[in-house]
């Protein structure tokens, strides 16, 4: 269907062509990354550990961590009825280096599950259990945060998240 | 616009550029202006569809820019094996759709939680060293071009090597989130595992005599211990060494001395002994005729290049001018014919990549898939200093390939495998932020 157009022109402008594409495309490519960020605003693809910390302190407020108090409904190892205060990063699981640790639950993993309480909450999240962490039934693939009344299953241990 | 279609529109503009190359060499090719090349783009594209579709079940949050970057790399390098042989670049699309394949697998079998592999981390250590070793068993190992990299069974052959690499950083992704801490205080006795390391790679560089795989393992290795521990006395310790050790051996290994002697010295002014041939000649005639061919191909593609399909790599009677032009010396090739200009995009393509799988390793939420995405990008990022850096005479040249452009089976299922790790890790750290 070109076949009356010159072969030599015809190279020199796929030739030009070909380079501003390729540049034009690094540019749509990095383009299509930053450009709608919502959260935190962004000026380069990569930012440092530093930047990243400053920006997040600028957008991000610093609230204290509320901290979150969890109800033993059922638990081989736990008493049912008692509490469970959540400050910082607490790792649950069979294994003694657990913060929480639920030796006598036969279907807990050795490391199970994270719980975090984070400005907007308390956040759970599976470190890789074999018989998986449930909330309200629900099997947890991704950090999930978590509301007031929501039953945590770890195994045999059910944990009740309170107001 | 969702991540997903941000990737099916990137993937579209990757298209665009690769007709681009696709239809000039066409057009060199047969002398006239056709239309013959739509059905190469249709195919190469259709294959990263496949892989796009994939990805749409199996990691619908992970990073948008990750497959199309891949999916223009390896057209450009098909563009530029087609030229060179078309019957390495019909073998070269097989392998491009296995490596989509294995992709598509990955992807699938670990859709749930990648961080499963973190169990096996011993498994997968052990694996990678009996793979290093693997090419050096008698009977089962082949030296291709005095580096035994290379297992033959029957009439298959790979390098154990490409798949080492992966179960490697595998392993120091969950061995290193395990004892960070430890390393971190830097008290002499938590050295062992770091010298014992050493040892070992300077064990595979006695054995393969390959300094660039062994170069990569531990740079690999080093990066991740600096990612984890943040301590910079390590690499620093490490590099020194890396570098004490390849001194003493250089004495000892003749190819890392004729390496050497040909990165430092390409030319001759008089004839020197040729171990090619046992008589003198000049040493851009005998040991660095390779090297020094590849670098008048590069110094002839000038600022904007040949045009694609216009370079030359053939002498007047047919004879390939540069001898292994399609593996470890495709980026002089690309350079001829694209120009100063052309392979500078073509790097910004692999550090746009790199930056992205940084990011991916910052947003991550825990160590292990943290310290894995560095691994991954760390290796691909040095990969191809190494390969580029020993074209340009950078650094001493060293037979590796160029990640996803080089004509090679093993390289190329072994990239689509950490492609798929790195995007398993970006899903599971942008789901992480979508659901909050």
């Amino acid at each position: 269907m070109f076949g009356n157009l010159d072969t030599e022109q015809t190279l020199l402008v796929l030739k030009i062509a070909f380079l501003v594409l390729l540049y034009l495309f690094i540019w749509a490519v990095v383009r299509s990354v930053t450009r709608d960020l919502r959260s935190a605003p962004q000026e380069s693809i990569v930012l440092s550990a530093k930047e990243a910390n400053e920006l997040r302190a600028r957008y991000e407020p610093v609230v204290p961590t509320p901290a979150a108090r969890l109800l033993v409904l059922e638990s081989p190892t736990l008493s049912p009825g008692s509490t469970v205060e959540i400050r910082e990063p607490t790792r649950l699981g069979r294994g003694g280096e657990n913060a929480i640790r639920l030796d006598g639950d036969d279907f807990a993993s050795t490391r199970h599950a994270m719980l975090e309480p984070r400005f907007d909450g308390l956040w759970v999240e599976d470190v890789g259990s074999t018989n998986g962490t449930f909330v309200n039934g629900a099997r947890v693939t991704t950090a999930r945060l978590l509301v007031a009344g929501d039953i945590i299953r770890i195994g045999k241990t059910d944990l009740q998240v309170e107001a | 616009m969702s991540a997903r279609n941000k990737e099916l529109l990137n993937l579209g503009f990757a298209a665009l550029v690769a007709s681009a190359a696709f239809a000039s060499v066409s057009i060199v090719g047969t002398g006239l202006v056709t239309t013959r090349w739509l059905g190469y783009v249709g195919v190469v594209f259709g294959l990263y569809l496949v892989a796009h579709i994939v990805a749409r079940f199996t990691v619908p949050y992970a990073d948008p820019t990750l497959l199309p970057l891949v999916g223009l790399l390896t057209a450009l390098g098909l563009t530029v094996i087609y030229r060179l042989g078309p019957e390495d670049a019909r073998r070269q699309a097989v392998w491009v759709a296995l490596g989509i394949g294995v992709l598509a697998a990955t992807l699938f079998w670990l859709r749930y939680d990648y961080r499963a592999l973190e169990r096996y981390k011993y498994i997968f250590g052990i694996s990678a060293v009996v793979l290093l070793l693997l090419p050096s068993v008698p009977g089962l190992g082949h030296r291709v071009n005095g580096v035994k990299l290379w297992i033959k069974v029957g009439p298959m052959q790979f390098q154990p090597g490409e798949l080492a690499k992966i179960f490697m950083i595998i392993f120091l992704a969950g061995y290193l989130r395990d004892k960070r801490e430890a390393l971190a205080q830097g008290r002499l006795k938590d050295l062992g595992p770091l010298l014992l390391i050493w040892g070992a790679s300077m064990l595979v560089l006695v054995q393969t005599s390959d300094l660039g795989s062994a170069l990569l393992n531990f740079g690999i290795f080093l990066a991740m211990v600096y990612a984890a521990t943040g301590r910079l006395i390590y690499v620093v310790a490490g590099l020194g060494l890396f570098l004490a050790g390849s001194a003493a051996l250089y004495n000892a290994l003749d190819r890392v001395q004729q390496r050497v002697t040909v990165w430092l010295h390409p030319w001759t002014d008089e004839r020197v002994y040729c171990s090619i041939s046992g008589e003198l000649d000049f040493r851009q005639n005998c040991d660095s005729y390779q090297l020094v061919k590849s670098l008048y191909s590069i110094a002839n593609g000038g600022y904007g290049g040949t045009g694609l399909g216009k370079g030359t790599f053939t002498t007047v009677d047919g004879t390939q001018l540069i001898p292994y032009l399609n593996t470890d010396f495709i980026y002089s090739a690309i350079a001829q014919e694209v120009g100063l200009v052309g392979s500078a995009a073509v790097l910004l393509l692999v550090m746009v990549f790199v930056a992205r799988g940084m990011r991916i390793a910052l947003i991550a939420q825990d160590g292990f898939s943290k310290l894995l995405a560095t691994g991954l990008t760390f290796g691909l990022a040095l990969q191809t200093f190494i390969i580029v850096g020993g074209v340009l005479r950078v650094v001493p040249l060293t037979g590796i390939t160029m990640p996803f452009v080089s004509y090679g089976g093993s390289s190329i299922l072994s990239n689509f495998i950490m492609l798929a790790l790195l995007l398993l890790v970006s899903n599971r750290a942008a789901a992480t932020a979508v659901n909050r």
